[in-house]
C-alpha cells in the first residue's frame, strides 16, 4: 500500500518541448577570457593588414627613405643611360615601410600580451569552471590567444627585416601587363591539359581495368605491365620520352600541347585503371552472380550491374588524382609549349627569367590553389556524402 | 538420351574441388518436371554448391550436368542461353541497389530476351502483383524490407518465364517475423506446378512443400526419399543425429 502511494506522489514526467541544454550558462570571467584571445588574434592578423592597406592606400613613399631601405627608384632611360631601378619601387617600398613600421610593432606586441594574458588565465582556470559553456570559452581564449602569440612572434622576427623578401616575392606590379595576362590564360591551359589527361586516363583506365581483372592471365599481362611502366616511371622522363624521342626523334610532327595530353592521358590512364579496378573488386561478387543468372553476358552484367556502381565509389579517388594531375601539368614545361598556349608554371617561369622577381611563382601558387582547393573541396563533400549513404543507395539491407 | 526418362535436371557424378577441399563427391541427382527437390543438411555440407552448379555458376570439376537432354557442362554450351531457363535466388537477396524494384525486373527481360520496354514492364507489373509487392515498382531495394526485397528477387526470375528455379536458402538472411512471406510465395510457386529445387534450414516448409527430399552431408548424398516419410522415419544414422540436433 505505501509503495502504491508514493508511486502516486511521483510528478508527472516532465514533458519536453526541446532537449535539455546540458551546456548551461558563461559568466563575464569566461566571456572575457575569450574576447581577450580573440582580440589578440585580430590585432595580429587584422592590424597587419589594416596597416597594409592604410599604407598602400594613403601613404607616398620617399624615395630617399627607400633607397635606404634597399629598393631603389626606378629612373627611365635617358639619352644618358639605359633605365634603372625597380619598376613599381613605390608598392614595394610602402609594403616595406608599413611591416617596419612602429604601429605594426605596437600591434604585434600588443597583440602578443592580450594572447599570452588570454593563454594563461584561460589554461589555468578551465579546469576550474562549473558549466560545460564557461569551460568552452575559457579554452577557446586560451587557444585563440596561443594562436595570437604564435603568429605574433613570427611577424615581430619577420618584421625586423623583410626588405629582400618583399622585393623577390611581393612586386606585384611585375605581374601587371603582358605577363600577368598571361598568368591568367595559363590557369585555361592548364585546365585544358589536365582535363583532356583526364578523360583519356580514365577512358584507357576503364578499358585497362576490364582487362586487369580478367580470368585469364594472357590478358591480365598486358594490362599489368601497361599499369607497372607507367607508374613505375615518372612523368618527366615520359613526357621527354614521348615528344623528344617519339615526337620529334620519329619524326610525327604533331604540337608539344598534343603530345603533352596524350602523355597524360597515358599516365593518368595507369593510376586511374588501379582505382576503377579496386573499385570495380569492391562491389559484392554476388551482384554478379545475379546479373549471370538472368542469362546477361559477362560484358551486359559489367555494363548493367557492376560498372554503374563501381563508378560512384571511385569518384573521389579519381576527383584526387584530377588534383594531382593538375599541379602535374607543370611539368610540361620541360618538352616547351608555344608561348601563345602556355600553362600558368610556363607562364610564370617567363615572368621570373623577364624580371628575376619570383613574384611570379607566388601568383602561380595561388592560380593552382584557386583550382584545386574547390576539387579539394569537392572531394570532401562527396566523400561525406559517400559515408552517410546518400549517394551509394547500396547496402542491400543485408 | 538422357532425358528419355523425362527428367529436366540431370547431375551424374559431380565432383567440386575449391583448391584442397573437395566439397561435392560425386552427387547423382534427377529433377522431373513439377519436382519440388528439397536439399537439407548441416552447413558445409556443399548444398549450396550443388545448386549452383546446376546452373553452373560454379564449374564441376568432374562429372556432368543435363539439362532438358543437354549437356551443359559441355564447354559448347551456351550458357547464357541455358541460364535464361533457370532462375536463382540467393540467400543475400542481390538485388542491384541503384535500380528501382521495376527496372531490376525488366533490365534481363529487355537486354537478355530482347522484349521491347512496354512489354518488358508489363511482364514484371505482373510478377510483382504475383508476389504481392505492385506497389513497391518505383522503390529502390535499400528502402525495401529483407522480405520485400527477396520477393522482388524472386520476381525477378520468375519474369524470365524460367521451367526451374532454384532456391539458395533463401530465408536465412531474413528476420523471423520476416520468413512467412517469402514462403508464402514460395508455397503457390509449387501449388502452381513450378519445378523448383530448394536448399533450406526451414525444415517444416521441406516436410509440408517438397516432393523430394535429399540429406546432404559431407559432399555426398547420405539420404533420399519423400519428405513426410523420410522425417517420420529417417533410415541414416547421421539424419537422425541431425533431426536429432535441430528439434
Amino acid at each position: 500500500m505505501s509503495a502504491e502511494a508514493a508511486r502516486t506522489d511521483l510528478p508527472p514526467p516532465a514533458s519536453l518541448e526541446a532537449p535539455p541544454d546540458i551546456r548551461g550558462d558563461s559568466s563575464p570571467f569566461a566571456r572575457s577570457i575569450l574576447t581577450l584571445g580573440a582580440c589578440g588574434l585580430a590585432l595580429v592578423l587584422v592590424g597587419t593588414i589594416a596597416i597594409q592597406i592604410f599604407y598602400a592606400v594613403a601613404h607616398t613613399p620617399d624615395p630617399q627613405v627607400c633607397l635606404a631601405n634597399g629598393i631603389i627608384p626606378y629612373q627611365p632611360a635617358t639619352a644618358s643611360g639605359p633605365a634603372s631601378g625597380i619598376q613599381g619601387w613605390q608598392g614595394v617600398c610602402n609594403i616595406v615601410l608599413g611591416l617596419t613600421s612602429r604601429a605594426e610593432t605596437a600591434v604585434l606586441v600588443t597583440g602578443i600580451v592580450l594572447g599570452v594574458a588570454s593563454l594563461g588565465i584561460g589554461l589555468l582556470s578551465y579546469r576550474k569552471a562549473d558549466t560545460r559553456r564557461k569551460r568552452d570559452h575559457l579554452v577557446t581564449g586560451a587557444v585563440f590567444g596561443g594562436q595570437a602569440v604564435n603568429f605574433g612572434i613570427l611577424l615581430l622576427i619577420f618584421v625586423q627585416s623583410p626588405q629582400k623578401f618583399v622585393l623577390q616575392f611581393m612586386n606585384f606590379y611585375q605581374l601587371r601587363g603582358h605577363d600577368g595576362v598571361a598568368l591568367v590564360t595559363g590557369i585555361k591551359y592548364t585546365l585544358v591539359l589536365a582535363f583532356g589527361g583526364e578523360i583519356g586516363g580514365i577512358l584507357i583506365g576503364l578499358v585497362v581495368a576490364l582487362l586487369e581483372i580478367s580470368g585469364r592471365r594472357s590478358v591480365r599481362a598486358p594490362a599489368t605491365v601497361y599499369i607497372n611502366l607507367f607508374r613505375g616511371t615518372p612523368l618527366l622522363v615520359q613526357l621527354s620520352i614521348g615528344y623528344f624521342g617519339i615526337n620529334l626523334g620519329l619524326g610525327l610532327h604533331l604540337s608539344s600541347f598534343t603530345v603533352a595530353i596524350a602523355v597524360f592521358a597515358l599516365n593518368m590512364g595507369a593510376y586511374s585503371a588501379e582505382v576503377f579496378r579496386a573499385g570495380i573488386q569492391s562491389i559484392e561478387r554476388g551482384q554478379m552472380e545475379a546479373a549471370r543468372s538472368v542469362g546477361m553476358t559477362y560484358l551486359q552484367a559489367m555494363r548493367y550491374a557492376i560498372v554503374p556502381q563501381a563508378v560512384r565509389r571511385v569518384i573521389p579517388p579519381l576527383l584526387n588524382e584530377f588534383v594531382i594531375l593538375i599541379k602535374d601539368t607543370s611539368l610540361v614545361i620541360i618538352i616547351g609549349l608555344y608561348l601563345n598556349q602556355l600553362d600558368l608554371f610556363s607562364a610564370a617561369q617567363q615572368g621570373y627569367s623577364d624580371t628575376f622577381s619570383a613574384t611570379f611563382f607566388l601568383a602561380a601558387s595561388i592560380g593552382y590553389l584557386i583550382v584545386t582547393l574547390p576539387m579539394i573541396g569537392i572531394v570532401n563533400a562527396v566523400e561525406r556524402r559517400l559515408r552517410s549513404g546518400l549517394v551509394s543507395v547500396a547496402g542491400g539491407g543485408v | 538420351m538422357p532425358n528419355a526418362d523425362g527428367s529436366i535436371v540431370r547431375l551424374e557424378g559431380v565432383h567440386k574441388w575449391f583448391g584442397d577441399n573437395h566439397v561435392l563427391r560425386g552427387i547423382d541427382l534427377v529433377l522431373q518436371e513439377g519436382d519440388v527437390q528439397v536439399v537439407v543438411g548441416p552447413s558445409g555440407g556443399g548444398k549450396s554448391t550443388l545448386l549452383r552448379c546446376v546452373n553452373l555458376l560454379e564449374l564441376p570439376s568432374q562429372g556432368h550436368v543435363w539439362f532438358d537432354g543437354q549437356d551443359i557442362t559441355d564447354v559448347r554450351t551456351n550458357l547464357n542461353e541455358v541460364r535464361t531457363h533457370m532462375g536463382l535466388v540467393f540467400q543475400a537477396f542481390n538485388l542491384f541497389p541503384h535500380m528501382r524494384a521495376l527496372r531490376n525486373i525488366t533490365l534481363p527481360l529487355e537486354k537478355v530476351l530482347n522484349l521491347s520496354r512496354t512489354e518488358a514492364e508489363e511482364r514484371a507489373r505482373e510478377q510483382l502483383q504475383r508476389v504481392k509487392l505492385e506497389g513497391k515498382a518505383d522503390a529502390y531495394p535499400g528502402s525495401l524490407s529483407g522480405g520485400q526485397q527477396q520477393r522482388v528477387a524472386i520476381a525477378r526470375a520468375l519474369a524470365m518465364r524460367p521451367r526451374l528455379m532454384l532456391f539458395d536458402e533463401v530465408t536465412s538472411a531474413l528476420d523471423p517475423e520476416l520468413v512467412g512471406e517469402v514462403l508464402q510465395v514460395m508455397r503457390e510457386l509449387a501449388a502452381d506446378g513450378m519445378t523448383m529445387m530448394v536448399v533450406t534450414h526451414e525444415m517444416g516448409f521441406a516436410r509440408e512443400v517438397g516432393t523430394r527430399m535429399v540429406f546432404m552431408d559431407g559432399g555426398v548424398i547420405v539420404e533420399a526419399g519423400e519428405p513426410r516419410e523420410t522425417f517420420a522415419n529417417p533410415r541414416s544414422p547421421r539424419l537422425q543425429e541431425f533431426l536429432g540436433e535441430i528439434l
